[in-house]
């Protein structure tokens, strides 16, 4: 597969990201176990007439997808894709409120429009006039994986010559008291900053938006040249997963030791978190380590946060002490490899090289 | 009249998350759609038609009538008066 450029980011977290200039500068704190973006001043993005019938996470989607598409000077993408594991919570949830509430009478039509997954591909397409191909992928925790795999190879073949690519998931009031019962995070409020010490199972809750530009035309303002995307479901233990990265690493021309600096998915969940430590001390060993979730939360994109490091760390060339896992690398960062897990299911992998 | 003017701009405000704009920025004879008023679009006419329905049981049985109704939160008032005293 030909080499693609990743030219453009646009990322809205519960970090300040949305602002491309800065790269990490001060983390924020927090002491709760839910983490929620942090949220631009849309009317910087957003036209007023548009903004007023959005509700937060299309206002989140649209404004990521609007800095991203400014950073990379591109007015209309070959291709826009997404991925979302739950799509536009709320106005899901405030459509199927109104449908219970009203028995099933006056259904308005702004939640219904609203509450699909594929809202946000369809108004970024709408806003920008863009009739290219449109797609919204929805496969739980390699949806964002799957649709940058899907741009990939539309300009692999010749179908576009560049995309736009997204991430996105919000995490509602509701969302969280059902994900808690689930046992997805933990028991006792921590700081987030804790995650990795805290000891104890499951982790703290996301959410974001973070899109992506990509071009088969390099250049100078590039982030990375991104080589391959690959995932996987349910591998049989941690060695067919150290020996899926071998050959996804080798099918690309690297092999463990030619990877510089690795974006692990760390999400302070005991038992989850084993298969980074068997990669950190065997496969990986020789690599820098990096983790991102204590300030971003697990969500089912959250591989998208960590692509966005990756890449801010490639043009850089900087690792801020706030991601490290243990010491900083010794020299250039040439090759990134980020892997992620969603509840030990969904595997997803990048590699980045830097331009 | 005037209170149900009154209450029908809170009601589209809210309807229509119009955020920046207060009942005394409306004026009740100004067209709600196109240029020169609220600006509204297709996709409010129809969220004001559920209005209708679930907060006065008014149900428009001639779409044909939709221009004359809703030309202004006064047109609608009137409407609204009239079907209620009917």
């Amino acid at each position: 597969m030909m080499d693609v450029y990743i030219k453009g980011l646009g990322n809205i977290s519960p970090q300040n990201t949305a602002d491309n200039s800065q790269f990490l500068d001060k983390i924020v704190e927090y002491d709760q176990n839910n983490l929620q973006v942090i949220h631009p001043v849309y009317k910087d993005h957003i036209s007023p007439i548009k903004l007023r019938r959005m509700s937060r996470m299309i206002k989140m989607g649209i404004a990521a997808s609007s800095i991203c598409l400014d950073d990379a000077g591109i007015t209309n993408p070959g291709a826009i894709i997404t991925g979302t594991g739950f799509g536009c919570t709320g106005d899901t949830e405030k459509f199927l409120y109104a449908m219970v509430e009203n028995d099933e009478q006056y259904l308005t039509p702004t939640a219904f429009m609203q509450s699909t997954h594929n809202t946000i591909s369809g108004q970024i397409a709408i806003m920008l006039g863009c009739k290219s191909y449109n797609s919204t992928y929805v496969n739980r925790g390699s949806c964002f994986e799957a649709a940058f795999q899907d741009a990939m190879m539309l300009i692999n073949e010749g179908e576009a010559n560049d995309a736009l690519i997204g991430g996105f998931d919000e995490c509602t009031d509701k969302h969280y008291i059902i994900t808690s019962r689930l046992g997805y995070w933990k028991d006792r409020d921590i700081k987030n900053t804790d995650l990795y010490t805290a000891g104890s199972s499951g982790s703290i809750s996301g959410e974001g938006a973070s899109f992506f530009a990509i071009s088969k035309d390099g250049g100078s303002n590039s982030y990375a040249k991104i080589k391959a995307v690959n995932h996987f479901y349910k591998p049989d233990g941690f060695e067919e997963v150290e020996r899926r990265i071998q050959s996804f690493l080798e099918a690309n021309g690297h092999n463990p030791d030619s990877v510089d600096l690795v974006v692990n998915g760390l999400n302070g969940d005991e038992e989850g978190d084993l298969v980074y430590h068997h990669l950190m001390k065997g496969a990986l060993k020789s690599s820098t380590h990096t983790c991102y979730k204590h300030l971003c939360g697990e969500y089912d994109v959250a591989s998208a946060f960590g692509l966005w490091l990756a890449c801010k760390i490639l043009k850089t060339q900087t690792v801020p002490e706030s991601v490290r896992v243990g010491n900083a690398p010794a020299g250039q960062i040439n090759t990134v490899l980020v892997y992620n897990h969603f509840k030990s299911s969904y595997h997803g992998l990048f590699l980045l090289e830097s331009c | 009249m005037e209170e149900l003017i009154n209450k029908l701009k809170a009601e589209i405000i809210e309807v229509l998350n119009l955020e920046d704009i207060s009942p005394g920025d409306i004026d009740a004879e100004s067209p709600l759609f196109g240029e020169g008023g609220l600006g509204l679009d297709s996709i409010d006419a129809l969220e004001l038609i559920v209005l209708l329905e679930k907060n006065y049981e008014i149900k428009i049985e001639n779409p044909q009538d939709g221009k004359t109704i809703f030309f202004s939160i006064k047109s609608m008032a009137e409407y609204i008066t009239e079907h209620q005293a009917a």
